[in-house]
């Protein structure tokens, strides 16, 4: 079922909104919570949170692209559960993937001290909308799924030191962006 | 940045990014253009131009319905020297390492060039703006055996021929100076099987040569079948000079060798130090194909 059809669903407030929604993304929206949470019971828990916080912001939301809504609610819900049962606890893959980026965005006074949100997210946005397919999806599996090397390259065909070294280059890329756009120092 | 700004400001890619990266799907992939928020029109037109050339490529290439391997020596007058800021790295332990070429602390890092006198064949012109080398554009054979682009060719896209075919031969060189204190090029990944060790006099290098295997598990998340994938890999190493030259792919061993064997080195007289490098590197990881 196309997008549009699901979200006209969830507008006349059918449940078979859900159904549908979770046929399309179910997998992907599991995945995304899996990647976070390390459990595959709390996972699917997140899921079914995510579907319900679908019901309740479409409508007045009409997202587009859905799946990009969908997964990032999901995500936001991983993230809060993971906060709120591990404390100070540090996750290993999503610490492990901000690792990668810290070590590669060192903490500069000047900058730090004006840090604006807004724009150094456009920046990631730009830089982003600047790579070729292939480095935009290890890009964004690595830190915003939080998926492992092994994963990434599985569904790239790729070997998993390649990917290593592209995700090495495309940090170092981001890097070399911001400072440029005066966002890193 | 700390990590908290870090998590905040990657909390908040465009859903666009998030929803093309659910499945891998290059071919399903809108063009870049539409997404960028602020893009200078310099960059607008560069990648109108490359669309075009590449588009060209491909359509050429498949018009030409060859799929047959070139022969072609390179002119006498081709020397090549590896774009350093290219090389690659990696984050892996030492302890995944299963052979190392290390330096010793009397070495001195030289630039060397190097010309192949002899090889096998060319890749086949028509692969020229196909997945995964839709980024080789240029027609000469220095790029073709150094291009990273030309690896792994069996991906969802690729020309269904040369599925699970590797790439032919790589050649790649590395210098002591992009390290670390000391450190090496080493082989990841790859299991060796018998390690045949030689010194060359004629070309003043110590040898190791073997073929090597790297297993996949399966990940049925993504229908990937458990597989096992191998080529030769040749390492010519000068550890007084610093340098090393690694040939891999999947020619014959016997092809390979005599690439190697007929691989003419000249030390360019330059000592490479630590500043001639941008990046700097704690080890090579020289499995890399």
């Amino acid at each position: 079922m196309e997008d549009s059809q699901i979200i006209d669903l969830f507008f006349e407030r059918s449940e078979r909104a859900i159904d549908e929604l979770e046929a399309k993304y179910g997998r992907a929206v599991t995945k995304t919570a899996d990647n976070i949470l390390r459990s595959r019971r709390d996972a699917e828990e997140c899921a079914n949170d995510t579907w319900l916080a679908v019901w309740d912001s479409i409508p007045p939301h009409r997202p587009d692209p859905l799946a990009g809504y969908v997964c990032r609610i999901a995500r936001n819900l991983a993230v809060s559960k993971l906060r709120s049962e591990t404390a100070q606890k540090r996750n290993g893959t999503l610490d492990l993937v901000l690792d990668e980026l810290e070590d590669f965005l060192p903490a500069g006074a000047d900058v730090e001290a004006d840090y604006d949100y807004k724009e150094t997210v456009e920046g990631i946005n730009r830089f982003l909308s600047t790579l070729s397919y292939d480095d935009r999806f290890l890009f964004v599996r690595r830190y915003w799924y939080a998926d492992s090397v092994k994963e990434i390259a599985a569904a790239m065909h790729e070997r998993e030191n390649r990917v290593s070294m592209r995700l090495f280059r495309l940090r170092e890329k981001l890097r070399k962006t911001l400072q440029k756009e005066g966002l890193l120092a | 940045m700390n990590r908290d700004k870090l998590f905040q400001a990657l909390s908040g890619l465009d859903d666009r990014y998030i929803a093309e990266a659910i499945r891998y799907a290059p071919e399903d992939a809108s063009s870049a253009s539409e997404r960028i928020v602020k893009m200078k029109a310099k960059r607008i037109i560069t990648i109108a131009l490359a669309a075009v050339l590449i588009l060209a490529l491909g359509v050429t290439a498949w018009a030409s319905g060859f799929f047959s391997m070139l022969t072609r020596q390179p002119d006498p007058e081709e020397t090549f020297r590896i774009n350093w800021s290219e090389n690659p790295s990696g984050y892996i332990e030492w302890s995944d390492a299963k052979l190392a070429v290390t330096f010793p602390d009397t070495a001195e890092s030289k630039e060397i060039e190097f010309r192949p006198g002899w090889l096998p064949y060319e890749l086949p012109s028509e692969l020229r703006g196909c997945h995964p080398w839709q980024n080789l554009s240029a027609d000469t054979w220095f790029q073709r055996l150094s291009s990273e682009d030309l690896a792994f060719a069996d991906g969802p896209q690729s020309v269904p021929a040369y599925r699970d075919m590797m790439q032919p031969l790589l050649i790649e060189t590395y210098s002591m100076s992009m390290f670390n204190n000391g450190g090496a090029m080493l082989l990841l990944y790859y299991t060796p099987e018998e390690i045949t060790e030689e010194h060359w006099d004629e070309q003043d290098v110590d040898v190791m040569y073997f073929h090597a295997t790297q297993h996949f598990d399966a990940v049925p998340e993504y229908n990937m079948p458990e597989r096992t994938i191998g080529e030769n890999i040749v390492v010519l190493s000068n550890a007084e000079g610093g340098w090393v030259i690694r040939l891999a792919g999947e020619i014959s061993m016997d092809e390979m060798l005599e690439v190697a064997r007929n691989l003419e080195v000249r030390e360019t007289g330059k000592t490479m130090s630590y500043e001639d490098f941008e990046n700097h590197y704690l080890f090579i990881d020289g499995g890399v194909g």
